[in-house]
This record gives C-alpha cells, structure tokens and sequence, in this order.
C-alpha cells in the first residue's frame, strides 16, 4: 500500500468531500481506498455527480 | 388492474393545494401511489398528463439525468394548462415566469450556478460559523423572552432564517418583512393566511397572476440594488450576481431577477419550514427532547431527521427530451414527470420504518435537498443554521408542549408549518 498522505477530493456540484481515509462506506468503498482507485462508474453518494466531477481539495 | 393510468379520484387531490395542508392526507396519498403506481400516469381535467414519480430510486435517476429531464421547456412546477398559457403570454412564450438556477438547465445551468456556487461551498460555510452561531443565540434569546408561550413557526421559525440569508444577500434589516412576504405569496399563493391580499384563488390562473406580480415587485426591489453594486461592489451575494457574467456576457435580465428572488425566498423559506417542523415533533415527543438533553452529538442527526421529515418542496416537474426507460415503463419524448419528494423521503424501500422519526437514522440519505446537478445550493449553510439554533435552545429547553393544533401552509409546491403554538419552559 503506498505510504503518501491520504488525500481528499471535493464534489464541484454539491460539495461533499471524498476522504481517502475514510472511504465511501455506503457505496461499499472500504477505508484507505485512492481517488485513482475509485471505481469509473463510482458517484457522488449525496448529489450523484461522476468522478469526474471531483477536484483535488486542500 | 390497470397500473399505467392512476385512477383520477385518486390522484387528483395532489393537484390542489389545499391537499397539503393536511399532510396524513398527502401520505396517505403517496402511500397507496407508492404500492400500486408507482410511476403510472395522472390525468387530472385541466392538466395535461404528468407520469408521478413516487419512489426514490426513480426520483434520483431522473433528477440525475438533466441532459434528458429538462426544467425550463415545460413549467417546473405543477400548472394548470390555462396558466402555463398565461405564463407565455407574460413572458412572451416562455414556460416560466421565473429562470432562475431551478429552472435552467445545462449548460447554462452551470454556468449561472457557478455565479455564487464558491460562496456556499463547505470551506466558506464553516468561515461564517461564529456569524450564523451569534445569530442563533440572539433568536433563542427572544425566545426566552416570549416564555410561557408563543407561535414557534412566526416568531422564530420565519425569521431567523430570514436574517442569515438577507444579511449574506446584502439586504437592508428594514426590508426583511418585505421579502418574507413576497417569498410568501409566491410558496403560498394558495394559502388563505398567506396569499397575496386580493388574489383570487377561484381563479385557476390565480398561480401565475400572482408570480408575474411577485416578479415584478422583485425586480423593482433589486433593480436599484443591482446598480449600487454593479457602479460599487461590496462582499455580498448581490455583488456576485449583479456582475455574474455568462459564458462571458451579462446576465439575461429575467434570469437576474430570478436569482436574486431565488435566494432571497428559498434560501430561507425551507428553512423555516424545517426548523419549525422540528420544534412541533419535539413538542410531540418529550422523550426526544429528554435524549437530545443529555446527548448533545444527536443533534446533527435530529436535524438531518427533520429534513427528511419535513420535505418542504413537494414537487418538481421535469419535461423528456428524448424517450427514456425507467421501471419497465417507457417516457417519451415530450413526456412530463412530477418528481414528488415528500414521497420519495418515506419511500419504505430506502428508508426503514420510513413513517418513524428516528434522529440516529444512518445511513440518512433523504432527498430533501433535491439530488444531481440541481441539488439545493445552500445546503451546507442550512445545515449550519439548524445544528446552530438547536445547540444553542435545546440546553436551554426545559420543556416543551403543543398550546394549539399546528397548521400547515396549503401549497402543494413548497409546503411547512404556518403555525406551531407551542407552550414552554427555558433556562
């Protein structure tokens, strides 16, 4: 597993913030599981916006 | 039993407003819909026909595809076939009186909600923390000075959303009362308490005589506002969008107008309705309020509960650009859908025991702030409102009981309590 800090990405529509950290549990996405990682097909879980949808946040 | 069309007697109560001021009668409604259509077709006389979205799964996916459900080619809302008429006349062959963020769609949609989309991200929202805090205290201050008893829904409830909101717009206080009525004669047309005085609700055109009326009285308003801050910008809301531009050009001034009542109504209004729908389930459940007491980290949870509880706005419709499957039934082209959220929020296949108010429900994923691209803008700050008034009254709150039968307002659009008498005890 790489040892880079956890990062997080914010949803440009509603503004939810995807955790690597903390994952996406209710859409099955275990803890500590990479943006990059994420499934293509993965959404928003509040608002339903693409992955593409996200942007890097501080 | 033929489930594409839903027999009219059943569903033609959701097309009148008054409906809504009895909200078992809604649920109940919806409840059968929900069972044995649910996602059939109304034919209501005066109407053309809708397909009723009940569930919602159904309301996600098509609110999630606005490349396909469009919102400003039919009327967003429920109309009458006379009043949709009525509405191209005004607006010289427009389907809405109003273009605001609700019924744009892509791309402009975008582009106009990137205007003042940064504004209410979470990162802005937590930097108005103490600001929206101070405000809270000051309400629940005047609550405790209105002790034994008192309306919570007018005295509390409408303003003090009121307040955050028109503060962030750059709204002078002395105008607050205005927009606070002009937001209520266009959720409330309907409402005998709340109407536009004068307004006929005989008249079937009622609805859009009475919103040409309010987007007017808006446009008179802010069209000042709109150049003091176009000739000198200030850090407020009304500066963003007064020199909003699209795509690189100006804003169409009937989309101008819209933004500006957008956030000055429903930025408040559903607010209101949620908060007080909060206060008249805790005059209901002393148990609740007794929990929230001693385990103050329920609160973030009780009030995404009474979000869901409340659903404010009742419905959205949507047109179809091209035929669409869903549920093995077939939209076509041109089709309208009525997305009903008040249903899809007690959908008992999302939500177990959909009809129990349970403030440590988790996951909560109710659709009260609408879902895809159009979600509610102001969610994040709405949420901070809500968990700032109750952390501030609920340890204050002795306790708390109904001095009257609650009202609801009769709207079949946008809908919460008018009136919550409440008798209670504060520290």
């Amino acid at each position: 597993m790489s040892q880079a800090p956890w990062k997080k990405y914010l949803c440009s529509t509603c503004g939810t913030v995807y955790d690597e950290a903390e994952g996406d549990a209710d859409s099955g996405i275990a803890p500590g599981t990479r943006f990059e990682d994420l499934p293509e097909d993965w959404i928003c879980p509040v608002c339903g916006t693409a992955k593409a949808g996200f942007e890097p946040y501080a | 039993m033929d489930t594409l069309r839903i027999p009219t007697e059943l569903v033609a109560p959701v097309f009148n407003p008054a409906t809504f001021g009895r909200r078992g009668a809604v649920h109940d409604i919806f409840t059968r819909l929900r069972r044995d259509y649910p996602l059939s077709v109304a034919e209501v006389p005066g109407y053309d026909p809708h397909w009723i979205v009940t569930k919602y799964a159904d309301l996600r996916e098509i609110s999630r595809r606005d490349d396909i459900f469009h919102g400003g080619e039919r009327s967003k809302t429920l109309i009458s076939q006379a009043g949709e008429a009525l509405v191209k006349k005004y607006t010289g062959g427009q389907s809405n009186i109003w273009r605001s963020l609700v019924q744009l769609d892509p791309p402009e949609h975008g582009a106009y909600r990137a205007v003042v989309a940064p504004s209410f991200m979470p990162d802005k929202i937590a930097q108005m923390k103490d600001s929206v805090h101070a405000i809270a205290k000051t309400y629940v201050d005047r609550l405790a000075d209105m002790a034994p008893s008192c309306d919570f829904a007018h005295d509390i409830a409408f303003m003090y959303p009121l307040k955050v909101v028109l503060d962030l717009m750059g709204v002078p206080e002395a105008d607050h009362p205005r927009m606070l009525r002009l937001t209520q004669w266009l959720f409330s047309y309907a409402d005998p308490d709340l109407k536009r005085p004068g307004s006929d609700l005989t008249n079937p055109d009622e609805i859009t005589k009475t919103w040409n009326i309010v987007f007017n009285e808006f446009k008179d308003f802010y069209s000042p506002i709109i150049a003091d801050r176009r000739k000198a910008p200030k850090p407020d809301i009304a500066s963003l969008i007064a020199n909003g531009r699209i795509f690189g050009n100006e804003m169409e001034e009937r989309a101008m107008i819209s933004y500006f009542a957008i956030v000055s109504t429903a930025g408040h209004d559903t607010t209101a309705a949620t908060t007080a729908t909060g206060m008249w389930v805790l005059a209901e459940q002393p148990a609740l309020l007794a929990r929230l007491k001693a385990d103050p980290a329920l609160i973030p949870g009780f009030v995404e509960e009474t979000i869901r509880w409340a659903s404010p706005v009742q419905q959205f419709v949507r047109s179809a650009t091209e035929d669409y499957e869903i549920r093995g039934r077939t939209i076509r082209k041109g089709d309208l859908v009525y997305l009903s959220y008040v249903s899809a929020n007690r959908d008992e296949e999302q939500f177990e025991n959909a009809f129990t108010f349970d403030p440590t429900r988790s996951p909560n994923r109710h659709i009260g702030f609408g879902y895809g691209a159009h979600i509610c803008l102001g969610q994040h700050l709405a949420r901070l409102e809500m968990r700032a008034l109750w952390e501030a009254l609920i340890p204050r709150l002795q306790s708390v009981e109904l001095a009257g039968e609650p009202q609801l307002t009769e709207s079949e659009f946008v809908c919460g309590p008018k009136l919550v008498p409440i008798r209670f005890a504060m520290q």
